[in-house]
């Protein structure tokens, strides 16, 4: 008979099944226990997204600690890693005992200051770059977190497409060319558009964050009033950009879309401006294609997009352990064997003169030595945007009116501000 | 009555015949359809293969060939393996993965599968107080929206300790609205009143007529229901992502962590995205052999 | 074909000798069918208060508060959220594009899902691979889905653009258009949702009784004439079913305008951001303000339930009018059998 049958399956089927759910529980967070010898025996979790490099790292400081074990969590992108955090931080449980943290996020958690436990300590003194620690000290001086890598910016050319505009094209000349202001910059873009089919750079987009990322209080006074609206120095960056695309300059592309992909290989653009980190994608996106090349300068003197850093945060059971964790990753040591694994720019003074980072040259880009390069034009930053609880929203506003005019072509250059102010209104 | 009256009352000599020709003409269910038929499936078909062809043609390349040709070509490279072989053996937890997925599929469509039809059947087929009212309740419950939901979950989650454990996946989902929305209207035309009265007149118990006429009479809804939950459930991310992370993960949230990096190899992340949708089309062929007709055909008649 | 209705407890007391026993049964039985049925939906409605209602109660109350998704709870502020949120055009831009969507995709589904499952339901070769096949767009991860379709819907060298460039029209703004970016996304639903929807009216076309397409046969109808007034009308419970789910489904859609571009905020100037896409960057996105994305939250709730009675009524009035066309055609079946 069928019944039976059907009953025996179906409640076999939930005992395993709840018995498999027992066994696949997964492993605890932060847990201690006493050992045989009586030293208490301590799991630390790190969160981190993309890629830190610290699967290593985190072994050798289990054998240097043999009472500590750590477990990474990771996720994928730093979105992700971003609503996981907030998810946690939002309910009040569940965050690792350190979380790594984007430089974007920090103006919104600033904020919040007493979510995270103070990292300052004498070990720490003077190890970053200022312009790194001060992106996460607050105004008393509490430091939040501990910097891990940085963004330096240079700007990375295709030798090949200056060559047939007859300008130079080995790096020191070009270096030379583009020169380190923005005036001498577009008049080096001018220069190749004048003789060349091919548009300078990609998309206005990028030159705008290069440029805003100078300007020291660009959207927001110290006390957060929202000035970017009436800046006049906003406004003019915003025309400058625009205007260069309707010089024909931009290839009028958004950053990360199928058609700035596919650019790659169809000779879209000649310049672009380049971090650390994009020195992999150009060369996945750009595969088989010759002629990439680096040129150590940056208009303005120097930028940075991007950064991490490790935070503690007091949700968790082991501040003390975390803390010492998160400082030994952080140094520079540690760091540089981060980068060899995971290619992670440091932001540690005493990293950038490490002879494994300045030996640094990369075949694709026509063997140029991008780590000295990169190392050059982190000294070269010199100012700490301030950027207040609403900078980013307002910055989204803003690329979003650029996109509007330049990419999507919806608006024209007066009705996207139009749209932008607007927007900005509506955050109060 | 007989046939030729149906057909509208036609008389004379030329009736029959005319009967004769239109029956000739009309299909009797039980032919086998003709090539038109078969054409508009075959369209269908290559459409809607197109996404995992497509996921599968890019899994078996490598990521410079994507990088220079976004369009595929039409066959595959023969890079599969390798790259699946990859997806195994990255840092991703592959195999506890798919044994998450495995349990949580299993054990929410089962749950969701029986505890809909009991509802169904009880809101359909059974009167009691507060019946319509509560059956529009039910309904009122998919219309919220669940993009915040997710805090307050988290924290009840965290609440019971179940945070990073798959019964925090499982329990949420154990019977849905759309479920017993569905079983109540699909019971409401496939299962026979006489039926239910015929297993009372037995001495049936409540729950033995639920068990042995309101079920088997569910089947083609019944094997539906469990395969969107199954295949929901299977392919869900956020949630996973947000309660168990990459510790405990469940497949898609582990296939996700292919992306962690700032060049994304699409040969790679797509080979994961195949592997994870094969197990489904295995579910597929068991799920389709339910899609049967008339099961309650013969009983009403007996 | 003869059922008595006669009561459970007139068959159990001529079974049962014993006058007790049969009076607890009877008790029983009683019992039983009281309480049943409230114990079969009980399963339901326990786990909604578990894990559904809380959500929904701390969602209404955030929704009351100036309440940061870091920070927390704020001070009271009544129906502050809800008046600006009315006030800011993205939100009435959100609303816009989800209606737009919701009408270019969920009648496109459900009436090539009704054809689809009718073709379907036929007596062809290998059915399970035939029809388990319309579902395979489902099973597809959305970062798969978002490569395909951007490569396909990219606006300078998307695969369409590239193809009407070919045959000499111009190329179409599908990220910068707003009517083009609707179509677009509302492909990307209906490849994933129709599948889905064919295998629910195919499921429904399974209890429709065999003797009521034969009798229709013997009178000559044609397959066009059968599908109208037999499978449609029957399909009427099931075609309402799927109004309603597919109105309360495409009025909260968010995964594919999402994976739409890299972005995923719905375009420069919104022109395919949905009202989910706003509440989660209202709650997640730079103002992570959770007491306004609450109260979106709760006026698209209120705006679903409208529509959905609205699609109830017209649904239900449209295909009333056929009702007594299966009807019957059910009677002439019993007649025959008799």
């Amino acid at each position: 008979m069928r019944r039976p049958k059907a009953l025996a399956v179906i409640s076999s089927v939930l005992v395993v099944g709840v018995g498999l759910a027992g066994c696949t529980s997964g492993s605890s967070s932060s847990g201690s226990s006493k050992s045989a010898g009586g030293t208490q025996k301590v799991t630390l979790t790190v969160a981190t997204f993309n890629e830190f490099g610290y699967e290593e790292l985190i072994k050798e400081y289990m054998t240097l600690n043999p009472e500590v074990t750590v477990q990474q969590k990771k996720a994928a992108t730093s979105n992700e890693a971003r609503d996981n955090l907030n998810t946690r931080l939002a309910a009040g449980s569940g965050l690792s005992d350190i979380e790594a943290i984007e430089v974007d996020w920090l103006p919104e958690l600033l904020q919040f200051p007493d979510k995270f436990v103070d990292l300052k300590s004498d070990s720490v003194k003077d190890r970053w770059l200022p312009w790194k620690a001060a992106q996460a000290t607050t105004a008393d001086g509490k430091l939040i977190g501990y910097g891990t890598d940085i963004g330096p910016e240079a700007i990375c050319y295709r030798a090949d497409l200056f060559k047939a505009a007859g300008l130079p094209s080995d790096r020191a000349a070009v270096a030379a060319l583009i020169g380190s202001t923005w005036d001498s910059y577009f008049a080096a873009a001018r220069q190749f558009q004048a003789k060349s089919k091919v548009p300078w750079t990609e998309s206005s987009g990028a030159i705008y964050q290069a440029m805003i990322n100078q300007v020291k209080n660009a959207y927001e006074k110290d006390d957060g009033t929202v000035i970017a609206t009436d800046n006049p120095e906003v406004k003019a960056i915003y025309d400058t950009v625009l205007k260069a695309s309707d010089d024909g300059l931009t290839a009028r592309l958004a950053q990360w879309s199928d058609d700035w992909t596919s650019s790659f290989q169809k000779d879209g653009f000649a310049t672009m401006v380049c971090p650390g980190w994009m020195l992999g994608v150009i060369e996945g996106n750009a595969a088989k294609v010759a002629g990439w090349d680096v040129a150590d300068t940056f208009p303005g003197g120097g930028g940075n997009w991007g950064g991490s850093f490790l935070t503690v945060p007091t949700q968790g059971a082991h501040p003390d352990q975390a803390k010492k964790l998160a400082d030994w990753l952080t140094a520079p040591e540690q760091q540089i064997k981060a980068f060899k694994a995971k290619g992670t720019f440091p932001s540690q003074q005493a990293a950038l003169t490490s002879p494994d980072l300045l030996g640094v040259t990369k075949p694709f880009f026509n063997d140029a030595p991008t780590g000295q390069i990169l190392a050059n034009r982190a000294k070269a930053v010199t100012v700490a945007p301030f950027k207040g609880p609403k900078y980013f929203a307002i910055n989204d506003a803003m690329q979003q009116a650029l996109s509007r005019v330049d990419v999507d072509k919806t608006d024209d250059a007066a009705s996207s501000w139009a749209k932008f102010v607007t927007a900005v209104k509506a955050l109060g | 009555m007989t046939s030729s009256t149906l057909a509208g009352g036609l008389a004379g000599p030329g009736a029959a015949k005319h009967a004769e020709r239109r029956r000739g003409r009309a299909k009797v269910p039980g032919t086998r359809p003709g090539w038109v038929t078969y054409s508009i499936m075959g369209v269908v078909l290559i459409l809607s293969a197109y996404p995992l062809y497509y996921a599968f043609l890019l899994g078996s390349s490598d990521a410079q060939t994507i990088a220079q040709n976004p369009l595929p070509s039409l066959l595959p490279r023969g890079n599969f393996g390798a790259n699946v072989q990859r997806v195994i053996s990255a840092d991703i937890r592959f195999w506890r993965a798919l044994a998450n997925s495995a349990v949580i599929a299993v054990l929410t469509s089962l749950s969701v599968v029986f505890f809909s039809t009991l509802a169904g059947y009880s809101f359909s087929k059974l009167r009691f107080r507060g019946r319509g009212p509560l059956l529009v309740f039910v309904i009122a419950t998919m219309a919220v929206p669940t993009q915040l939901s997710i805090v307050p979950l988290f924290i009840v989650m965290s609440k019971l300790g179940w945070t990073g454990r798959v019964e925090a996946v499982i329990v949420p989902a154990m019977v849905t609205a759309f479920g017993v929305f569905w079983m109540t209207q699909y019971l409401e035309s496939a299962l026979p009143f006489e039926l239910i009265e015929a297993a009372r007149v037995d001495g049936c118990s409540m729950i033995r007529t639920f068990w042995h006429v309101a079920l088997p009479a569910a089947r083609p809804a019944a094997a539906m229901l469990g395969l969107f939950t199954f295949i929901g459930s299977w392919t869900a991310f956020f949630w996973p992502f947000i309660v168990l992370g990459s510790s405990n993960p469940t497949l898609p949230v582990a296939v996700q962590l292919l992306q962690a990096s700032y060049f994304k190899d699409y040969s790679l992340i797509l080979a994961g995205v195949t592997v994870s949708a094969l197990p489904l089309i295995v579910v597929f062929f068991f799920a389709g052999r339910q899609l049967v007709a008339g099961v309650m055909a013969g009983a009403v008649k007996g | 074909m003869s059922v008595s209705s006669a009561s459970p407890e007139v068959v159990d007391s001529s079974r049962m000798p014993d006058p007790r026993r049969s009076a607890f049964r009877r008790k029983l039985s009683r019992w039983d069918v009281k309480v049943s049925p409230y114990l079969f939906i009980s399963p339901f409605f326990v786990l909604f208060f578990v894990a559904g209602l809380f959500p929904l109660v701390y969602t209404f109350w955030v929704s009351l508060h100036d309440w940061n998704l870091i920070g927390g709870q704020g001070d009271f502020v009544g129906t502050k959220n809800y008046t600006y949120v009315l006030q800011q055009p993205l939100f009435w831009k959100g609303l816009r594009n989800t209606f737009s969507i919701f009408l270019l995709s969920g009648v496109t589904q459900t009436l090539a899902a009704l054809v689809l499952a009718a073709v379907l339901n036929q007596n062809i070769r290998a059915k399970s691979f035939w029809r388990m096949g319309v579902l395979l767009p489902y099973v597809v991860a959305p970062v798969a889905v978002g490569v395909i379709f951007n490569k396909m819907f990219a606006d300078k060298s998307g695969l369409i653009n590239t193809l009407i460039d070919k045959v000499g029209l111009g190329p179409v703004g599908w990220h910068a258009d707003v009517l083009s970016s609707h179509i677009a996304i509302a492909t990307m639903v209906n490849f994933r949702w129709t599948g889905y929807v064919t295998l629910i009216f195919l499921a429904a076309m399974q209890a429709i009784p065999r003797e009521i397409y034969e009798a229709a046969v013997v009178d000559g109808a044609s397959r066009l004439r059968q599908f109208v007034s037999i499978t449609v009308p029957m399909l009427r419970p099931t075609i309402i079913f799927v109004v309603i789910t597919a109105t309360i489904g495409g009025l909260q859609i968010f995964d594919e305008p999402r994976v739409f571009d890299q972005a995923g905020q719905g375009g420069a100037d919104r022109q395919w951001m949905t009202v989910t896409m706003y509440i989660y960057e209202l709650g997640w996105g730079s103002q992570k303000s959770f007491g306004r994305a609450a109260a979106v939250s709760w006026i698209l709730f209120l705006v679903i339930i409208a529509v959905g009675i609205i699609n109830f009524l017209i649904t239900r009035r449209i295909s009333s009018g056929s009702a007594k066309a299966p009807a019957r055609a059910v009677r002439v079946v019993e007649g025959r059998t008799r």
